[in-house]
């Protein structure tokens, strides 16, 4: 029986422990008696998931700095029409500032300069800067309607990866793992990929981390080396033929210690370094993005040649949801355009815009889109009013927590749809209002979990990804 | 399948629960407080149907529906007791969309035998004062080899004999050692030492060695790295920018405490309050440090009053859970849930630490420690300090004596009528805005080349002379000049009109930034209406500022001069409204540092980076001196020609001495020449100071701060005020003692107090058996585990308060104990029905720490560099941080690793592999895991690489030609023990194959040796050394060497 990679695991399997115990203690009781050490199982905590998924794995394309929903997808005419006025304090009403513009003396209303038009069957708005999501248009669900309570990237990016806006709750893809399990033996269920030599908002390793769950549920980045794994891969000098000697070795000690000292945790370590072995070619192997065709480079775009870029990490989600990896974490960075708007945001859209839509077109191909997941979005929105000096043909948009968009695509989700909308002024929610405890919920619904109860017990309290809220958005289901 | 699971448990239910009566902490409590209390228990505002379950005098009374939840004897007849067991899902608790499932057969049994028996309630027992134990008497039919060394054997060997378990026997000598070894040092045995204790007869061995290895240096560095956990201790600031910052003097004062022994009460008081003792030491303030290790915020644009929140929320939640054991944060935004602790109650402690003069963000644009600091010199800095400031107390007297002797020389002066003509001397800059240049600026009257510049959106209009200048509040009129330091005399003045009575506006500056740079330089702002002038190193803790006291008129031409005599005291700073010196009050008088640097080193006029600018405020001949200038000129600059008219007529009293004062700044050399010493004196103390290293601590503000309930944990939903207190559910807060942190402390290391003691005898327990008597360290609530020895709990607080809160006795007395000392591998059945050793029937068994296992290869290796303290080191793995930085040269890669750089963002990959916490809040536990990411770091960093090869060296020269000593010296080093015949061969083999390989392959073998950066012995043969380097770092990958047994 093949063991799964995060498998810490006790001789004894579930069902004799069930045996011992008595299973009323339930699944989180288990996990307590079993100990942090032996805690997991290769079916997660859960067992199995409460009802049939609609999606086996996510790929978010987690996009750091908030892009500007005015400007990709929430198409305001009015404020073209009224560029330059000030902001109504009607409008406003209220609602705080961050410290960048709260002192600003003057806050006028920044109209897009960028076309927006109507997509595919489904007639999907999009703006000028999105031509090949605009091809994937009628597989997209948009929701304009995303609205946080962060007015800053720290706090912004750590409740959108965890459901809460101080570090130190587990991510999604940590609370997955800790649920599900995992689905491949070789590889961690749980990979994260970050976009290289990217400026902006920095990122914090805690935005993939476990939290108060066991930490070998965080998030294993693959970073763009050849050591895709920290000390992955053999010293100079010591090649997988005389590793595997030592290994066989070290095995043989170990074998000989367990039958003087019959404990299980020395088959666990036998079994780690079996594991480990396995890893040094099944990570290498899925990384190695030489082994794609040509018109597949061609589709994600040039940059996919280049490891590290967000073509690269699009293409190599795919190949990573091929072999069964279960939440696929995607970062780009520098969306964070508070001055030098247009220009920047047209820079990001070229990088971005290419290989998402590829990304969306590549797993339909393949038949897999409509089991997977793809989230695109960022932390927050950006404010419809200009922040710092409006020139002719140059503006920047503060944080703006109120209303952002973003888009979800396969996985069980209604494609070629729009959810929600905001005001005419592009300042607030007007229909349908999506939380970001809601976005959560959707998503682990859709993965077959009911997000009240997939629980941790820790500091006297059962805590869940989505805290005490959070309700699934029945609009956006297929 | 239902009805499999019914069997199942109602078979538990018998053998094991119905035997005794049912007691309410340990078998009752546990089911209400998970299952009820969170709609039925202490938080009033969530609580259902007005019904509270975690009372009884409540539980007990009729409700609405004229049954009361419990009726003592008759479970049928209580409601509790029907909403449990009822079939509907409309009516059975807990309801379906609680989604706790129902309550199981076991557990509707307990309640309904409790209520049968009379449904008495007793005290959670975390909240019970500890009491002596009732010591049981020790089972007679354990095996030989087994008898109690000490009361804790008593309790456990009981709590065995009712299960029909026995203990082990004590460990094998070269085990104990070991396990003893890691435990009190975090390091093992050398060689010699396992051969002497193994080969050593004498009774006392191992407690002659316990009291050695208690008083080894070594001991005070391995407690250490627990406390820097609870502690939070890290070298960077944390959250978004975590830029670093220089904390570890405090983690060096947390070494020397545990090596000294302080008492424990001492040691928690002093971190809690040791600025607030009598004529606190450098030592206890040092320790104070402790509160402000929290994660902060410098990301542009944050809310400086949210973090400022934050900070005192994380100082309460740390203390909560460091101290009490006690989920305090549950109680920021309401009542708990399950304990007896209300919001109230909560921003009652968060009153204890919110007054210290702290900004809620650090500067982003300078290195500042974040206020209030103290300040880490040395003696002979210390010395310096002191004679500086004599020698400045010196200079600043003599002016005055002088000005004293010259009294009838002036008046001499004075009657003869002088006419005062020209120019008041020393002016660097005079704005007159008028009209923009050809170059769009504004032009000086005096100095060369000294135009500002404004954007055209700043508009000349009708000024009090002439054009003057209408500011948008979001464009600065940016000058060349005024980059002054503090010790430097300076004056500006200028006319001003304001449209409204501003909140707040910055009128002109000298600094980068208000938030972003902690205002450092000097500004003029007007706050609710009043003028407020402030040099600043650090806003708001060092800094100096004065505020007049009426505000200015709106809508009308005010003259304002402000200066600063260069003594960086609020006595030195003036405010002037039309020429008339303004009352003022003192805001701040706490300027340590120079007020220079952080950029922005002109003054600017109007606007400032993310403040609030001068939004149509009218500005005109605005103007700079290099000088403080007297009273007479400042009415001159108001209304020139006063100065002239003035001696024309005889001078009384005050007048007299403003003419005193002006002659001496003007015409007396003598006096000009003491002026200038001073200000050498004064610019030299200021050197000193800004050469000074600081580190965070606290420090009470004379006046308290108001602390508020904040709705739903908001920073900005004030509620009622509130003061220090503590929550009534716990120990009284002695009526003697202040209500401040010193208070706290007291109240907290009152040996009456029931929780200090607890949590900390538990945490050490842990530290030393992998788990705690009380699994959840953090969390001695109600919602905790309820530990299967309380009473082994009870009995080690109870000693630890008798002893004098002695943390060595404490540590002694549990590894004398049989129950530490037992082997760690139990029976088949033991091992699988207790793995996590919660009934002690077997020694510890865990991973070992990050730390230990990485100095382990280290000592093993003699890499390790024995040094201690000082500022963090840079591993080989900091480039492979998620926050890389480059790696260190020399012995910063050999030092012990709780000394390794702590960046919260991205710590040490390698012992963040090996679970060490980021540290970016208070954590009581670790986890322990072992994952094949491990194998990695062991097999292939560069660290264990470079041990394994210079352990070969050295065990090649030691027995050169023998592999078999080479085996087994290597094996002790790193095991702690010899192979044993079948693991010799195995080795042998092993090294066989390897050596067979690097033969053949020559050039990797000299690849290898090469990885580290000690270089190899050259005497030494390349492919042997390569083929041992494989081997021995294959037995550091072995079992033993990275678990404690």
């Amino acid at each position: 029986m093949p063991q799964k990679f995060s498998e810490l695991g006790s001789t004894l399997n579930r069902r004799e422990w069930l045996n011992r115990i008595g299973g009323g203690l339930g699944g989180i009781a288990l996990a307590e008696l079993l100990g942090r050490e032996t805690a997991t199982q290769a079916a997660g905590i859960l067992g199995g998931t409460h009802f049939a998924p609609k999606a086996k794995r996510v790929i978010y394309l987690f996009q750091s700095g908030a892009p500007s929903q005015l400007d990709l997808y929430d198409r305001k005419p009015l404020l073209v029409e009224k560029h330059g006025q000030q902001l109504p304090d009607s409008v406003r009403g209220g609602q705080r500032l961050t410290g960048m513009s709260a002192n600003q003396s003057s806050i006028p209303l920044a109209g897009s300069p960028f076309q927006f038009a109507q997509h595919g069957q489904s007639g999907q708005w999009l703006s000028e800067l999105l031509p090949e999501a605009a091809k994937v248009a009628d597989e997209l669900c948009v929701i304009r309607s995303m609205y946080t309570e962060s007015i800053n990237h720290g706090p912004g990016v750590t409740f959108m990866q965890s459901g809460s806006q101080i570090p130190g709750r587990p991510s999604i893809g940590a609370w997955l793992d800790y649920g599900l399990g995992s689905d491949n033996q070789n590889l961690p269920s749980f990979v994260v990929l970050i976009t290289k030599n990217k400026g902006g908002q920095p990122l914090m390793s805690h935005l993939w981390g476990s939290g108060f769950l066991a930490s070998q549920h965080q998030g294993v980045r693959f970073r763009p080396s050849a050591d895709p794994i920290l000390y992955l891969n053999n010293p100079a000098g010591v090649s997988p033929e005389n590793r595997r000697a030592v290994l066989d070795g070290l095995r043989e000690l170990h074998e000989h210690q367990f039958a003087g000292t019959p404990d299980a945790e020395i088959n666990n370590r036998i079994a780690n370094y079996e594991m480990a072995f396995a890893m040094q070619s099944s990570v290498p192997e899925v990384t190695d993005l030489a082994q794609e065709p040509q018109h597949i480079f061609d589709l994600y775009g040039s940059d996919a040649k280049d490891p590290g870029t967000f073509a690269a990490n699009c293409l190599l989600a795919r190949r990573l949801a091929e072999r069964g990896v279960k939440f696929i974490q995607l970062y780009h960075q520098d969306w964070d355009h508070h001055g030098g708007l247009p220009g920047a945001i047209t820079n990001e859209c070229r990088q971005t815009d290419k290989p998402a839509a590829a990304l969306i077109a590549d797993l339909k191909q393949r038949g897999m889109l409509d089991e997977t997941l793809v989230i695109w979005g960022g932390e927050f929105g950006r404010t419809n009013y200009c922040q710092g000096l409006m020139t002719a043909n140059n503006f920047g948009r503060d944080h703006h927590p109120r209303c952002f968009s973003i888009w979800m695509a396969g996985g069980g989700i209604k494609p070629g749809t729009s959810y929600g909308e905001t005001c005419e002024y592009g300042y607030n929610i007007v229909k349908d209002p999506v939380h970001i405890h809601d976005l959560h919920a959707t998503m682990l619904h859709l993965l077959g979990i009911d997000h009240e109860r997939l629980t941790y017990k820790f500091q006297g309290r059962r805590y869940r990804l989505t805290d005490v809220h959070g309700h699934v958005v029945d609009g956006i289901l297929a | 399948m239902r009805a499999g699971w019914f069997v199942v448990l109602s078979m538990i239910a018998t053998c094991s629960v119905a035997a005794e009566p049912v007691q309410f902490n340990r078998d009752v409590r546990p089911i209400l407080s998970d299952k009820c209390f969170a709609c039925h228990g202490p938080d009033s505002a969530n609580r259902a149907a007005d019904l509270r379950l975690d009372v009884r005098e409540i539980a007990l009374k009729p409700a609405s529906s004229d049954i009361a939840a419990i009726v003592p004897g008759q479970p049928e007849g209580s409601l509790l007791f029907q909403r449990i067991t009822a079939e509907s899902d409309d009516e059975v608790m807990p309801p379906p969309h609680a989604k706790l499932g129902r309550l199981t057969a076991t557990e509707i049994d307990v309640l309904r035998r409790w209520i049968a028996a009379g449904a008495e309630y007793q005290p959670h027992w975390a909240f019970l004062p500890v009491e002596p134990v009732a010591l049981p008497a020790v089972p007679t039919d354990f095996p030989t080899g087994i008898a109690a060394h000490n009361e804790i054997d008593h309790i456990v060997f009981a709590g065995l004999r009712d299960r029909s378990l026995s203990p082990q026997l004590i460990a094998e000598r070269h085990t104990l050692i070991r396990r003893l070894f890691f435990d009190l040092t975090g390091l093992p045995p050398s060689p010699a030492e396992i051969t002497a204790f193994v080969a050593d007869n004498d009774p006392q061995a191992y407690e002659n060695l316990v009291d050695r290895l208690l008083k080894s240096p070594h001991y005070g560095e391995r407690m250490a790295a627990d406390w820097l956990d609870v502690a939070r201790y890290a070298d960077s600031y944390g959250f978004q920018v975590d830029r670093e910052r220089d904390m570890w003097p405090y983690r060096d004062w947390v070494i020397h405490a545990f090596n000294q022994n302080l008492p424990w009460d001492q040691f928690v008081t002093w971190q809690l309050a040791g600025d607030l003792l009598p004529q606190p030491t450098n030592e206890q303030r040092l320790a104070t440090a402790f509160n402000r290790l929290h994660q902060q915020e410098a990301e542009g644009g944050s809310v400086e009053e949210e973090y400022r929140v934050n900070y005192v929320n994380d100082r309460v939640v740390t203390f909560g859970t460091a101290f009490l054991g006690l989920t305090l944060e549950c109680c920021r935004c309401h009542d708990h849930k399950f304990d007896p602790i209300t919001q109230r109650e909560y921003y009652q402690f968060f009153a204890f630490f919110d007054d210290i003069d702290e900004a809620g963000l650090y500067s982003f644009f300078t290195s500042s420690a974040p206020t209030p600091t103290m300040w880490l010199l040395n003696e002979q800095q210390k010395k310096q300090q002191a004679e500086a400031i004599a020698k400045c107390k010196a200079a600043e007297a003599v002016p005055f004596g002088y000005a004293q002797s010259r009294e009838a020389a002036i008046d001499d002066w004075l009657a003869s009528r002088p006419v005062i003509e020209g120019p008041i001397p020393g002016e660097v800059l005079h704005l007159p805005f008028e009209e923009r240049n050809a170059e769009g600026k504004f032009p000086s009257l005096v100095g060369e080349n000294l135009a500002a510049t404004s954007p055209g959106e700043n508009t000349l209009t009708a000024g009090k002379i002439g054009e003057g200048l209408l500011l948008t509040g979001d464009h600065a009129v940016t000058t060349t000049v005024g980059n002054f330091h503090r010790y430097e005399p300076f004056t500006v003045s200028l006319w001003l009109q304001t449209p409204d009575m501003k909140d707040r506006a910055v009128i002109f500056h000298r600094s980068r930034a208000w938030t972003d740079a902690a205002s450092r330089g000097y500004e003029l702002l007007l706050i609710d209406g009043r003028l407020q002038w402030s040099l600043i190193h650090f806003w708001p803790g060092d800094a100096v500022s004065i505020q007049s006291q009426s505000p200015l008129p709106t809508r009308e031409w005010v003259h304002v001069t402000v200066s600063s005599d260069g003594s960086g005291r609020a006595s030195g700073l003036r405010i002037f409204i039309n020429g008339q010196l303004a009352e003022t009050n003192i805001i701040r008088d706490h300027l340590q540092k120079d007020i220079t640097g952080g950029g922005g080193d002109s003054i600017a006029i109007g606007e400032r980076f993310r403040d609030r600018g001068f939004k149509g405020g009218l500005v005109d001949e605005f103007r700079v001196w290099n000088r403080a200038l007297t009273d007479l000129e400042i009415a001159e600059v108001y209304a020139p020609g006063s100065l002239a008219q003035a001696t024309t007529t005889d001078l009384t009293g005050d007048q007299q001495s403003r003419w005193q004062q002006f002659y001496l700044a003007r015409f007396d050399e003598t006096y000009a020449k003491l002026q200038a010493d001073l200000l050498a004196e004064r610019k030299a103390l200021s050197e000193l100071a800004d050469s000074a290293r600081e580190i965070m601590v606290m420090e009470e503000l004379a006046e308290p701060k108001t602390a508020y309930i904040l709705k739903r944990g908001e920073y900005n939903l004030r509620g009622d005020p509130v003061t220090p207190g503590t929550p009534a559910s716990l120990l009284a807060f002695p009526a003697n003692q202040p209500r401040n942190r010193l208070g706290l402390a007291r109240w907290l290391t009152n040996p009456q107090h029931p929780l200090l003691a607890r949590v900390t005898v538990n945490r050490v327990w842990q530290s030393l058996f992998g788990r705690g008597l009380v699994k959840t360290a953090e969390d001695f609530g109600s919602q905790s585990e309820r530990p299967e020895y309380p009473e082994l709990i009870d009995w080690l607080a109870g000693r630890f308060i008798a002893s004098g809160w002695d943390m060595k006795d404490l540590i002694k007395t549990i590894v004398m104990s049989h129950t530490y000392q037992q082997r760690s591998l139990g029976s088949a059945t033991v091992m699988a029905d207790d793995p996590e050793n919660l009934w002690l029937a077997r020694g510890p068994r865990f991973r070992l720490p990050a730390e230990m296992i990485r100095d382990n290869a280290l000592i093993a290796s003699g890499l390790l560099v024995d040094k201690f303290g000082g500022p963090p080191v840079r591993t080989y793995d900091m480039p492979e941080s998620f926050k890389p930085s480059n790696a260190g040269t020399g012995e910063q890669l050999y030092r012990r690793s709780l000394y390794t750089f702590w960046r919260r963002t991205g710590p040490a990959p390698m012992l963040e592999v090996f679970d060490v916490p980021k540290r970016q809040v208070c954590t009581a536990r670790r986890d322990i895991t072992n994952t094949p990411l491990h194998a990695f770091v062991l097999l292939n960093g560069p660290q264990f690489i470079e041990a394994a090869r210079v352990l070969a060296e050295t065990l090649s020269k030691e027995h050169a030609g023998d592999p078999a000593a080479m085996l087994s010296a290597g094996s002790i080093r790193l095991i702690g023990r010899e192979p044993d015949a079948s693991e010799l061969a195995i080795l042998q083999r092993m090294y066989d194959r390897q050596l067979a390989w690097y033969r053949e392959h020559s050039t990797d073998a000299a690849a290898l040796v090469k990885i580290g950066e000690k270089p190899i012995d050259p005497a030494l043969p390349v492919i042997e050394i390569a083929a041992w380097t494989n081997v021995i770092n294959a037995l550091m990958n072995h079992d033993e060497c990275v678990v404690k047994r």
